[in-house]
């Protein structure tokens, strides 16, 4: 330990404090919170692990104690005795704070401040956003008649604070704009933007605001925002990305935004709608918000590895969206910043870790969301099948007669012995259950099927018994993959590679009884049934039964010559199953073994023991209950009433042939199924520690008393009025997308790490009135549009533009680039191509061919028919490894994780877009002939008509000018050149209305490319 | 008790001055502090203007080539005479225990190379016969033997490898040096991304994804049918003096409008549509390889103009052809490209995943026709940049995301083809120019080629080594995101630079 000297450096630094700026005491939060934050948490924070020194800063009790070193950090009050004072200004180099390899460095105003800190008591408080929002009183203003609501008062007396004036209104074109803009992410239509204009009344704007809002527009515009946090997409992601279809969860999100769900109920059914009393359909699509994670297909993956990369990022995905916290960092190590440990991380863990869905290609769980039609088709053929089913009991004299002659042909079959092992093994381990009919049943893990290769052995007792044969029935399970008759992963086949027979002899050796012979009722193509008995490879070769996987098959194996069998003897049976594939699983997944004396064992199947035992008693014997058991059997079979079965199967058919979309829900397991959550070491899946039960980090608020500790009871914690963050980061996010930035400019952080919060009492009053609205969305909407801040021009002034570049102060209105999807459909809404069509599976507007080039899968783009080319950009189809180009240019993302806030760029890729992108050039087109059509006979006319429609104000009659010039100079030089002219009109949009001319058209299409290019029109 | 040395104390970054040959006080240490993030404020004028390094860079671009799949190290450089012995016998239980593999089931058998090897270069280097062009070119050619990585998967090897993480999300290695030192060329794009083999990488455009980084400095992937860039050419019928012609209207209206409102951000987009418009000129241009002479195409094997007949059904494995110039054509372009101040050209060349399950990834057959692609391509592109003194200023970096099993796979279901399973622990890779010391063979395996024995290179390491390179610190080059400062070495910042590597 150096020698303590205080040095020149600290002298002046201590002179400092007398040029601190204001008088106000020091407020921890907003002064010294965020230069712990930067330069000293990271070793002296709250992470034990990594603290250095002994010392902890984040907390007043610890940070007074002596250090490591029995120095004491902080003395309240005593600036000479503060350890900490002396290193941050002392000049010996391995003394001083931060240090410098850490790259940090202390400014000398932040070492004043912090001095004074100390001297004034060295007061903590807890990270602001911990705090409970409450409502402040409305500040006092001094410029008058300038505020409109609440909101306005704070923002005012920010302004006030800065000496600088708050902006007058805009005109009422740019903010019917910015407000159609903002509330449905198109422009106003003609209709209500004329309504608007024309009235005269002071609450003109308000009754313009509530028909946004009742616009079913508006629930597309904020059900985008949502989906880029839900990281919606049409895909699995990963590498082979395949589809997924789950756009109901995305209608649902556009309905509930539509019908104002309050924001508590929207978060319950998404967060656990499978868990409320008696869920709706509604409410179980909802819970595909987490659905939308990505699903890893790639060959070779571990499931369950990349199951909990899925349930770690609903965690950090929930916390994100509703808390505005990251937790992400805690699943490795706890959090350097934010009191979250890495045990807190897997207890908030263990809520979302009860769920079915464990990286499956087939997305179970799911729910069938037939539409209108779909329900009654299928109410429709279920009536028909059940009654078609009657039918087939019906009996006719014929019918009757033809019994006896079915029975005789039974009787020959009677040979057949439905065998019922005593022991079964499989020697994957895999469970195998003899089911009441005779039929063994072995146990799946769902799709993703058996064992790379297994080997089934049976023992039974033998009959007394002539054997002539085997009989082996493969039958389809609905618990196999795909509902298969064999456990392959994905498909449901099996290859039966071997089978073996034998008998114990006296001297207790197995003796093999050979098979001479053996026949399938069908036969997979190059996997032939004689293969079982002469197998070339058993690695390569056997019998399987693709593509009729579905339905039950027969194998018979019959010996060379009948063999007496001695009652009670212990016979083996193996059923070999040695068949390597890329995918595992092609083991039998569901049969039954029978044997036969029958002098030439036949391929039929077995009939029901009742039956058989009925058919052994003497016609004349039996009871009426044993004839009509047996006639019921009998018609159902017989030949008479083939028409009904095969109306039956063709019915079945059809209703199969309904295929509701399936989308993907959450659905927790069975208790018995439950998982234990355990910590995992530094995030790795392989390294479990200790277990921990479901639980919420305890430096967050209290966890109500009688909550199921389940999701039910995490959303209805998250939506407490206890919570201090959820209706905060809720609130700030609709500001941001009105404003252009938050109140807390990092939606995504809203701990210590986060930006500081320009509006502190105003975010905190939005926040307690957004609850106290009952969380509607709309309400919060309509009070941001109807202040004053948000009314304002958006005219800066070079001063103030200098000053407060980024308008964090609101001195002006808001203005900035539209983002992606809103500038795709104001174009085509301007341009009239715009499709108001709703909701639906995802759609393909033009892109360049050639993009999608995914390693394993050949799918590709093809471009939608129809108006479906031209719909709001938010039905645009996400491919994740390849999204769509506009978009992802634009700064949107490819919704791979939660995105909270989009960056802005502003980037020469973007300028070639609006150029040159064929659904902007369509655009282009497609709005010239309507300025042609639309805009008067004169040339001026037209050209004013296209700014106007675009910028929905009066053209300057130099703007109107310089188009008019330009449209002469492509004229003139068109003239050279009348198939460019004629393409430049048409092409993509194709064939110009009747009479138009092509040179005009064209011309006007370059003026229009210029006007869909503006600045103005890209800027909100 | 010193309160600075604990929570100073970090080795690897000790490590990585001490061995830099600059003390802590060396270091101009300003620029180190006051380049905490290196994030534009948005509407910044040009967020890809070139921004001062770190330190003194060894190389100002690099051309990265990605053999997607992953190529066998033991069938190219790797030369195991024990494997051969063994060839065909089970594989010892010690490799097997324990061991995670992503085709490979039960005991399978060691795989010793069909290729004969012979010593190459003034290292001395045990080279596969397959390389006819490499020997020429092994002076200026390090042959790292240690790469090791945490990936078995292509996808997440491949995300890792160049973004630092696994999963989706992470920004790539050309981004971060776009992020990091801007462009030196301001009519073209900073990062550009070139792709051959009929597919694109497993992982998709993430592997050249900006990721957590603002969108600007993502890769722009240039292809060579269709335009070279997305939407870089005008609308049918529309000249270039037509488009001229609009956006100087375009520029007098958005004047207007700047006056009326005075929005920097409309200074910023005029400025940005006049760049689009000479990328319009200079992409193509640069693309245009029909300017370069026929000794220069020969060089590489380049024919311009070269359009892939690959089919697009089934495995295009079937039906590579050894004389397909995709790849080589890509090399000249890249050439071209640093040639014109590119920071960073990525190659992706899909189809070298040789498991031996099918006819396409049969290595006998099937890997001299993948090195009979690229083999007088990268050499080409060594002597032409070397002839243009461009060899010390560009580094190249060639390899997989990971290495390929001593063991032959066995899940082959039909007949009999020979191949490989995926293999973290150990595997090959190259690197040349910019500040490597060619001429060696850097770390070693064991007899069989399992693991390392020695100078181990972890994809950390070699990430670290990368940014070095081009005046970055791997340490330093940070931008915050979700609560941490987000590195392309990972936040933990494990790594340190294999300085036997460098000049």
């Amino acid at each position: 330990m150096k020698q303590l000297t205080l040095t020149m450096a600290a002298v002046c630094s201590f002179a400092a404090i007398g040029a601190f700026a204001s008088d106000a005491p020091i407020n921890f939060n907003r002064d010294i919170r965020p230069i712990l934050t930067e330069n000293c948490f990271k070793c002296h924070g709250f992470d034990k692990a990594a603290r250095k020194g002994g010392l902890r800063l984040d907390d007043r009790d610890a940070a007074m104690l002596p250090a490591k070193s029995e120095k004491r950090a902080i003395v309240p009050g005593k600036l000479d005795e503060s350890e900490l004072v002396r290193r941050i200004t002392t000049t010996v180099e391995e003394d001083h704070m931060p240090p410098t390899e850490s790259g940090k460095k202390l400014k000398p105003e932040q070492i004043a401040t912090l001095k004074r800190w100390i001297a004034e008591g060295a007061p903590f408080s807890k990270h602001w956003s911990f705090e409970k929002p409450v409502k402040a009183p409305l500040p006092a203003v001094t410029t008058s008649g300038w505020t409109k609501n609440e909101i306005d008062f704070f923002v005012l007396q920010k302004i006030e604070s800065e000496k600088i004036n708050p902006s007058p209104e805009a005109n009422k074109f740019t903010l019917a704009r910015r407000a159609a803009l903002d509330l449905t992410g198109l422009p106003p239509s003609p209709d209500s933007l004329k309504s608007f204009i024309n009235d005269p009344s002071p609450n003109a704007f308000e009754k313009y605001v509530d028909t946004l809002l009742a616009s079913p527009a508006y629930g597309e515009r904020w059900a985008r925002v949502w989906l880029d946090l839900a990281r919606f997409a049409d895909t699995k992601g990963y590498e082979k990305d395949l589809r997924r279809t789950i756009w109901p969860w995305r209608d649902w999100v556009i309905n509930a935004f539509n019908v104002d769900m309050p924001y508590d109920r929207f978060t319950r059914e998404q967060l656990a709608g499978d868990l409320l009393e008696k869920p709706t359909p509604d409410q179980l699509v909802a819970t595909g918000f987490h659905r939308n994670t990505m699903t890893n297909e790639e060959g070779g993956v571990d499931h369950e590895e990349f199951r909990m990369h899925s349930v770690r990022d609903r965690v950090d995905t929930t916390v994100q969206v509703w808390m505005g916290l990251s937790m992400g960092c805690a699943k490795c190590h706890t959090h350097k910043y934010d009191p979250i440990t890495i045990n807190d991380y897997y207890s908030f863990y263990a809520f979302f870790n009860q769920t079915e869905d464990a990286n499956r290609g087939d997305e179970q769980p799911t729910l069938a969301t037939p539409s209108r039609n779909e329900a009654e088709r299928i109410a429709t053929l279920d009536a028909s099948i059940a009654s078609a089913e009657l039918k087939l009991k019906d009996s006719t004299p014929e019918i009757e007669a033809a019994l006896p002659a079915w029975e005789n042909e039974i009787k020959q079959h009677l040979g057949w012995q439905t065998i019922r092992p005593k022991s079964l093994k499989a020697v994957s381990g895999s469970v195998m259950e003899q089911q009441n009919d005779g039929s063994i049943l072995v146990k799946s893990k769902g799709q993703n099927g058996g064992p790379p290769t297994e080997k089934y052995t049976l023992t039974f007792d033998a009959p007394q018994l002539d054997l002539t044969g085997l009989r082996i029935e493969a039958l389809p399970d609905a618990s196999h993959p795909k509902g298969g008759v064999g456990r392959s992963k994905d498909d449901g086949n099996f290859v039966l590679t071997g089978i073996k027979l034998s008998v114990k002899s006296a001297d207790g050796k197995d003796e093999e009884i050979p098979f001479s012979k053996a026949v399938a009722d069908f036969s997979q193509h190059d996997y032939p049934i004689e293969h079982v008995l002469k197998n070339p490879d058993s690695k390569k070769h056997g019998w399987a039964v693709s593509p009729k996987l579905t339905e039950p098959h027969i194998a018979v194996f019959s010996l060379a010559a009948p063999l007496k069998l001695v009652q009670g003897k212990e016979l083996t049976l193996t059923l070999d199953h040695s068949f390597e594939f890329s995918f595992p699983g092609f083991s039998m997944g569901k049969f039954r073994i029978a044997l036969t004396s029958d002098a030439v064992p036949g391929l039929s199947p077995s009939v029901p023991d009742a039956i058989t035992k009925i058919v052994a008693v003497a016609p004349e014997a039996r009871n009426a209950e044993q004839k009509l058991t047996l006639l019921n059997h009998f018609t159902s079979v017989c030949p008479q009433h083939k028409a009904v079965r095969d109306e039956i199967a063709k019915l079945k058919g059809e209703r199969t042939a309904v295929k509701p979309v399936a989308t993907p829900i959450l659905r927790e397991l069975s208790e018995k199924k439950r998982r234990v959550t355990k910590v995992l070491n530094r995030g790795n899946f392989l390294d479990q520690t200790e277990a921990v039960e479901a639980a919420v980090p305890s430096s967050l608020h209290a966890w109500p008393e009688g909550l199921p500790k389940n999701r039910l009871g995490l959303a209805q914690w998250i939506c407490s009025p206890e919570n201090p963050l959820t209706a905060r980061v809720a609130v700030n996010r609709v500001w941001a997308q009105m404003f252009g930035a938050g109140i807390v400019e990092t939606l995504e952080d809203f701990g210590s790490q986060g930006a500081p919060v320009s509006h502190p009492e105003l975010l905190d009053w939005l926040a307690v009135d957004f609850m106290e609205n009952g969380w509607s969305f709309k309400k919060l909407v309509k009070k941001i549009a109807l202040s004053a801040s948000y009314r304002q021009s958006a005219r800066a002034t070079p001063e103030l533009a200098k000053r407060d570049r980024f308008n964090r102060l609101l001195a002006r209105g808001p203005r900035f680039r539209m983002e992606a999807e809103m500038l795709r459909d104001q174009a085509l809404a301007v341009s009239g191509l715009l499709s108001s069509k709703m909701f639906g599976p995802s759609v393909m507007p033009y892109q360049p061919p050639g993009l999608w080039k995914s390693t394993y899968s050949n799918d590709d783009w093809a471009t939608s028919p129809g108006e479906d080319r031209y719909r709001r950009g938010l039905y645009t189809f996400i491919k994740r490894t390849t999204p769509y180009p506009e978009a992802i240019l634009f700064d949107a993302t490819s919704r791979e994780t939660c995105t909270l806030r989009r960056p802005r760029t502003n980037t020469p890729l973007q300028a070639l877009i609006t150029l040159n992108d064929p659904v902007f050039v369509e655009c282009a087109q497609a709005l010239a002939r309507k300025m042609a059509l639309k805009g008067g006979e004169k040339l001026e006319g037209q050209v004013a008509f296209g700014l106007r429609e675009a910028l929905l104000r009066e053209p300057r009659t130099e703007e109107i000018s310089e188009l008019v010039k330009l449209y002469e100079r492509r004229i003139e030089e068109g003239k050279a050149d009348k198939t460019a002219m004629e393409k430049l009109a048409t092409d993509p949009l194709g064939p110009l209305p009747a009479g138009m001319d092509p040179a005009h058209a064209a011309a006007l299409t370059a003026v229009a490319n210029v006007i869909l290019n503006l600045d103005e029109f890209v800027t909100k | 008790m010193n309160l600075l040395h604990e929570c100073a104390k970090s080795i690897t970054r000790r490590h990585f001055f001490g061995k830099l040959g600059m003390g802590v006080g060396a270091i101009a240490l300003d620029q180190l502090l006051n380049d905490r993030a290196r994030a534009d404020e948005p509407g910044d004028a040009n967020p890809l203007a070139p921004k001062k390094p770190h330190f003194a860079p060894k190389a100002k671009s690099i051309i990265y080539l990605h053999m997607a799949g992953s190529p066998s190290q033991l069938d190219l450089f790797d030369y195991k005479p024990k494997l051969v012995e063994h060839n065909g016998q089970k594989c010892p239980d010690e490799f097997l225990k324990g061991k995670r593999f992503a085709f490979i089931k039960g005991v399978p058998n060691m795989l010793g190379t069909p290729f004969k090897f012979s010593q190459q270069g003034p290292s001395g280097a045990w080279l596969s016969e397959v390389w006819k062009h490499l020997p020429e070119v092994l002076g200026d050619v390090a042959i790292v033997k240690s790469m090791n990585t945490e990936q078995f998967n292509h996808a997440p090897a491949q995300l890792f490898l160049h973004t630092g993480t696994q999963l989706l999300g992470g920004a790539s290695m050309g981004a971060w040096a776009t992020y990091g030192l801007g462009s030196e060329n301001q009519n073209l794009p900073g990062f550009v991304v070139l792709t051959s083999g009929g597919k694109t990488p497993d992982a998709g455009v993430s592997v050249w994804g900006g990721g957590f980084l603002p969108s600007v400095y993502q890769g722009v992937q240039c292809r060579t049918d269709g335009d070279p860039v997305l939407f870089l050419s005008n609308p049918k019928g529309m000249s270039r003096e037509g488009r001229r012609d609009t956006l100087d209207v375009l520029k007098k209206l958005n004047d207007m409008q700047e006056h009326e409102i005075g929005d920097p951000e409309t200074v910023t987009r005029i400025s940005q549509y006049e760049l689009a418009f000479r990328m319009q000129m200079s992409v193509p241009d640069a693309m245009d390889i029909t300017k370069e002479p026929q000794n220069i195409l020969d060089l590489y094997g380049a024919k311009p103009g070269y359009v892939s007949d690959l089919h697009k059904a089934g495995d295009v494995r079937t039906s590579y052809k050894g004389d397909d110039p995709t790849f080589a054509n890509n090399c000249l372009l890249a050439r071209r490209l640093v040639e014109r101040g590119v920071r960073f050209v990525q190659l992706y060349d899909w189809g070298w995943d040789h498991h031996g399950v099918s006819p396409g990834e049969h290595i006998p057959t099937i890997l001299p026709i993948k090195v009979q692609q690229i083999d007088r391509a990268f050499s080409g592109l060594i002597k032409d940049l070397k002839q243009r003194g461009l060899l010390d200023s560009t580094l190249i970096v060639w390899g997989g995301e990971f290495g390929r099993t001593p063991m032959q796979q066995n899940n082959n279901p039909s007949a009999n083809f020979i191949g490989r399973d995926h293999h973290p622990f150990a595997f090959s890779m190259m690197m040349a120019g910019g500040g490597i010391k060619g001429g060696q063979v850097y770390g070693e395996t064991d007899e069989l080629g399992y693991y390392i024995t020695e100078n181990p290179v972890s994809i950390r390491d070699l990430q670290a080594l990368i940014l070095t390179q081009i005046g970055l610190d791997p340490f330093k080059l940070i931008y915050p995101y979700q609560g941490l400062e987000q590195r392309l070495i990972g936040v933990e910042g494990k790594a340190k630079v294999p300085m036997k590597l460098i000049k």
